[in-house]
């Protein structure tokens, strides 16, 4: 049976990594297939914490999505990024620098691939109004997204599985995660002129024209805003209020979209516009999948396998995490490579040493999973989104463009995340 | 409703696939149409451009994308009309969807031009017979011999 489940296993996440079928149809068919077998029982499918489908995340991906459906109908992003790079006075490396800090923040409380729609449009037009090429800009401001994403729990859909199977709050995401990322954005920061070199000439007649633009008028309804504002900071400190007030992140995420709805007003064309429903069963698939394989002991094997290659050294069990992470998540989706490693990890933190920091492992595989979708073209949903916008507007960025800067980026992201895991946790630690 | 295609097509211009996309521009615009009949290198009729497509062409993608910064400009979008429309031939505003041409029958029924114009949302019908152009049939001549006016 054990052999069944990871065949199929296997079967799926080689259709999943080469992208011609729908991914999923590809993780529902897996997850039919396991339950057929039978790998799995139906128990296990919905009730069980270990194996089971992951509620907290279904229901907090669902409840994010309509929040910011709603969020998206106000404008205000649009207004935040004109006014951004109007405070920059026309100089494309200040605008591109502040669209970057406008992206690293928006990743960090939305999903990547929203902040991205909605960056780029206004990318667009300020470089058009410039009258100089936005590649340079749209991929600085997928990287940060990128990057961004790591630093709270509802940042990047990795981090949302690894705090509901590590059971890690939101603050704890805060404590250990923004720090690095902070680090992280200034790094590429500071890298941007090199990385894109010859972007930042602009005819001085042009920059009137950004500063003509009238942010203000991005807000198409003010009393939307000020609901969605009171809603958004509610839900914010009801996910830092985590351990006081009991409510997991997803019953948080629901209520506060739950409120929205009532008090916003829309049509439920507008309100659900931004929910994914396929990516919603996709990840339900994946759970049933990797729970097949915790319950038929392929993952405690495996995880064994690891530990036995470690010698139960914490050091490198953490960069060994780190570093493998990084690259398979830029060649492969980052959700399932961490749905499958969430319960390889959960078995290697019982192998180690008691001093190590408890939690030390599940960040290596947070940053990791999450800086190494920058990697390449096709290592996070937000890049996709962004090649293909770009690739409309007239401006296609190619595969090797945007993995040569790619590769720069991850190598700089994951070199400060070993330094950092490794002075927190094991120096200072 | 007795009457066919034919009877009720009228006379219409048409512009060729690789003529000025701003002429064709100008065509709609001044004299109020719809849409135009685009025919291919041969002369045959091979697409309907809708007056809609072209004022779409000339909204930049990014407001399309993202309606609400419509707004933040200062100046019209039709200040930059001509800009987006010069240089351009009419095949790089139709939409490659738009390619199978709307047509009728010389012998259809209205009822049959109604339902096709109706399932291509396309403002105009070619009236063809034999491979050749007889004539178009706009969505308003459609409605004055359906409703008798």
């Amino acid at each position: 049976m054990t052999f069944l489940a990871v065949a199929v296993f296997l079967t799926a996440y080689a259709f999943i990594a080469a992208d011609r079928v729908n991914k999923t149809l590809v993780a529902l068919t897996g997850a039919a297939a396991v339950v057929i077998l039978p790998a799995i029982s139906s128990d296990d499918i919905f009730y069980s914490r270990q194996t089971g489908i992951d509620w907290d995340v279904i229901f907090l991906l669902l409840g994010m999505m309509i929040i910011v459906s709603v969020l998206r109908q106000t404008g205000v992003f649009e207004y935040v990024a004109i006014w951004a790079a109007k405070r920059a006075k026309g100089s494309p490396l200040r605008i591109m620098i502040l669209l970057v800090l406008v992206t690293a923040v928006a990743s960090a409380l939305l999903d990547n691939v929203t902040t991205v729609l909605l960056i780029a449009p206004v990318t667009l037009l300020v470089c058009d109004r410039l009258e100089i090429s936005p590649t340079s800009f749209l991929m600085a401001e997928v990287f940060s997204s990128n990057i961004g994403g790591a630093a709270t729990l509802v940042g990047d859909p990795p981090n949302i599985i690894i705090a509901s199977r590590a059971g890690l709050s939101f603050n704890a995401f805060l404590v250990h995660l923004a720090p690095i990322v902070v680090i992280v954005t200034a790094a590429l920061i500071i890298m941007l002129p090199r990385l894109f070199p010859g972007s930042f000439t602009v005819d001085p007649d042009r920059v009137a024209d950004v500063m003509a633009l009238e942010e203000r008028e991005a807000i198409r309804d003010r009393g939307l805003l000020i609901k969605c504002g009171l809603v958004l900071t509610a839900v914010f400190a009801a996910f830092m209020g985590h351990s006081a007030l009991h409510l997991e992140p997803s019953v948080v995420a629901l209520l506060g979209a739950g409120v929205l709805i009532v008090i916003s007003g829309l049509e439920r064309s507008d309100y659900l516009s931004g929910v994914e429903w396929e990516t919603l069963l996709f990840f339900a698939g994946l759970f049933v999948m990797v729970g097949a394989l915790v319950d038929t002991g392929a993952i405690a094997t495996l995880a064994k396998a690891a530990a036995d290659l470690t010698g139960g050294n914490a050091v490198l069990t953490t960069m060994g995490i780190l570093g493998v992470s990084a690259p398979v998540s830029g060649i492969i989706d980052n959700i399932p490579y961490v749905a499958t490693m969430t319960p390889i990890v959960a078995e290697l933190s019982t192998t180690l040493p008691n001093d190590l920091h408890p939690d030390a492992l599940w960040w290596a595989l947070a940053l990791g999973a999450d800086f190494g979708g920058n990697l390449t073209a096709v290592g996070a949903s937000a890049n996709v989104v962004m090649l293909g916008i770009a690739r409309r507007a007239g401006n296609p960025i190619t595969f090797w463009e945007f993995t040569r800067k790619g590769i720069v980026v991850t190598a700089v992201s994951v070199a400060c995340a070993a330094l950092y895991l490794w002075l927190r946790y094991f120096v200072f630690g | 409703m007795g009457m066919h295609a034919e009877e009720i097509a009228e006379e219409y211009p048409v512009v060729a696939i690789d003529s000025d996309a701003l002429d064709a521009a100008r065509l709609l615009a001044e004299h109020r149409l719809p849409g135009i009949v685009v025919t291919d290198q041969t002369g045959r009729p091979y697409a309907v451009l809708p007056a809609s497509q072209v004022v779409r062409f000339i909204v930049p993608g990014y407001i399309q994308d993202d309606p609400s910064l419509a707004g933040v400009l200062s100046e019209t979008v039709a200040d930059r009309a001509a800009e987006k429309l010069r240089g351009k031939k009419v095949r790089d505003v139709l939409p490659e969807h738009l390619y199978e041409l709307p047509t009728a029958g010389a012998a259809e029924t209205l009822i049959e031009v109604a339902s096709t114009m109706a399932r291509l949302r396309s403002p105009l019908i070619a009236v063809v017979k034999d491979g050749k152009l007889l004539g178009v049939i706009t969505a308003s001549r459609l409605l004055a011999a359906a409703l008798e006016v």
